[in-house]
């Protein structure tokens, strides 16, 4: 016990290194972004310290309203496909054999791991002319004048259901895998349908879990910015990529940083949203 | 028995979805025609030979590589820290360091890429790959955090209790009694990191884009203008060795109990 009370006193310094690294680099330079949003912008610098808020004013622009609205469809669209076939595929292989669950826990690793930009770059190739689909439905006879699949819409939405399907499986994987199957069977032992033992039973469980994981890809998809560049056009270029090219092709940093901002602070209501869902999700669980 | 079959075509086609642009990609990287095409008319390793020969793509990849292995050690070692001091002490303190340390996930990454390049720029290291090495080594604290404390959570304080009871320092008790424990955790961590700070493009790109180029932004860059088969071999590469590593650490940590999976017992 004396160790103890001995080593008490000296706890907190060991929570200051990671305190201070966070505040300095993580914290500080949010807070110094924030400042930047309302600096002036200087074509020969970067930008000069100020305090005007056109920045912000340039926002409330039909441009931007929608740009705005683009990136919530897109977000909204690919967060609800992927949450849809992530639950679905999770819901399956938590029954599958513990040898095909550590398959699929790597496969979906790997994926989440992997570069935006390979899993463009794959997707391009398959959309692609020489070698992906095209050349097969032509080599098929089912389409005469082949021709790439990109830029596109479909092709851009492909790269959102790839890139997010891992985050959304691997958050519902815990839930799910773990859930009660005893209340699944019993209603089986009743005798319920089993469409309506999935929409009265299974889907009921995990209704705040889902919940959550479509807001965590809505909030990711707003922020992807390479699938739209190189799997998109420029009518399906969202903020993300606009906020790139204010920032670094225009070199207005002040208009790109009061952009960010916006998001930033859209971001926020979405995270404490996740947060109070969280809290639900526990105080069922209790 | 039809419902079971229905089940495994989802799973099947689900994983084909995921699984057949790389098997194109691999196709076309083998393929030793200088455009691009599929399925290979016959096998060749020359586009990988040019790859790992090429004076560019071993910038890029010592870049990436270096960049990674700083960046993992950075990170891990702030995650076992802040994760340390939440499992010694619950106090508001070392809750707010855990809380702060999740931040950085929610944030999307361009805003987080915006902050750290004006933030580097006043700094004057913009440029400069230490600062791409030192955001990415605190901005993806994040999953280290999780996975470390974990591992706290399963580390028995009695143990713990014992070692300082038998005089242990707390130093000696932290080197030799809790760390042997969590070490598979920590090096978990360190793997994971190191593959999403090679693999990640965004932040690298704002803070040193035009100076250093890494693995992600030579391939962005080359798709742009125009690519090779090499492109292929370089998306391969990297596939594989993010594949690779993730199977060797599934060798040593039980991945889909550490991602949330129920014991083997729980399953029927």
């Amino acid at each position: 016990m004396s160790a103890v009370t001995a080593t008490k006193d000296r706890g907190w310094i060991i929570a200051l290194i990671p305190l201070g690294t966070l505040v300095l680099f993580f914290v500080a330079p949010m807070a110094y972004m924030a400042a930047v949003s309302v600096f002036k912008n200087d074509p020969a610098a970067f930008f000069k310290p100020a305090f005007v808020l056109d920045n912000y004013a340039k926002f409330f622009a039909p441009f931007y309203y929608s740009i705005s609205l683009r990136s919530f469809v897109q977000a909204g669209l690919g967060a609800g496909i992927v949450t849809l076939l992530g639950f679905f595929t999770v819901l399956f292989v938590s029954d599958q054999s513990r040898w095909l669950q550590r398959f699929w826990v790597i496969l979906l690793l790997s994926l989440l791991c992997l570069s935006e930009v390979v899993i463009a770059f794959a997707l391009l190739i398959l959309f692609s002319q020489s070698s992906g689909i095209p050349k097969l439905l032509a080599w098929l006879t089912l389409w005469d004048n082949p021709r790439s699949l990109y830029p596109s819409f479909g092709a851009m939405m492909a790269g959102y259901v790839m890139l997010g399907f891992s985050i959304a499986t691997l958050m519902l994987f815990p839930q799910v895998s773990r859930r009660d199957r005893a209340i699944e069977e019993a209603a089986q032992g009743l005798g319920t349908a089993p469409a309506l033992l999935f929409l009265r039973v299974t889907l009921p469980m995990f209704r705040t879990a889902l919940l959550a994981a479509f807001i965590t890809l809505f909030v990711y998809f707003l922020g992807v910015f390479v699938m739209p560049t190189m799997l998109g056009g420029p009518q399906n270029w969202n903020m993300t990529v606009i906020i790139q090219d204010r920032a670094v092709e225009r070199f207005n940093m002040p208009l790109g940083a009061a952009l960010a901002m916006i998001m930033l602070a859209l971001t926020a209501v979405l995270a404490a949203l996740l947060l109070w869902l969280n809290r639900q999700q526990r105080a069922e669980d209790a | 028995m039809i419902r079971a079959l229905l089940r495994s075509i989802f799973l099947w086609a689900i994983a084909a979805f995921l699984l057949i642009p790389f098997a194109i990609v691999a196709g076309v990287s083998l393929n030793p025609a200088r455009q691009i095409a599929f399925p290979p008319k016959s096998v060749s390793g020359a586009w990988f030979v040019e790859m790992v020969t090429d004076r560019g793509w071993q910038v890029a990849i010592w870049n990436s590589f270096s960049i990674a292995f700083i960046a993992a050690m950075l990170a891990t070692s702030v995650a076992l820290l802040a994760a340390y001091a939440l499992w010694r002490r619950d106090t508001w303190l070392s809750r707010s360091v855990f809380a702060l340390g999740l931040a950085p996930y929610m944030v999307p990454p361009i805003i987080l890429a915006l902050g750290a390049s004006v933030f580097w720029a006043e700094v004057g290291l913009y440029g400069s790959r230490w600062a791409t090495t030192i955001s990415h080594g605190v901005l993806f604290v994040t999953l280290p955090l999780v996975i470390i404390s974990r591992g706290f959570s399963v580390l028995n304080r009695e143990i713990v209790d014992a070692s300082n009871i038998s005089g242990a320092s707390p130093t000696q008790t932290f080197t030799r009694v809790i760390l042997p424990i969590i070490a598979p955790y920590v090096v978990t961590s360190f793997a994971i990191v190191a593959i999403i700070s090679v693999n990640e493009y965004l932040i690298s790109s704002f803070i040193s884009g035009f100076t250093v180029e890494t693995l992600p932004i030579k391939i962005f860059n080359n798709v742009r203008y125009g690519y090779t088969p090499v492109l292929a071999a370089a998306a391969i590469g990297f596939a594989a060795v993010t594949v690779g590593v993730l199977v060797l650490v599934s060798f040593f940590t039980d991945l889909v109990e550490l991602f949330g999976g129920s014991a083997p017992e729980d399953l029927r």
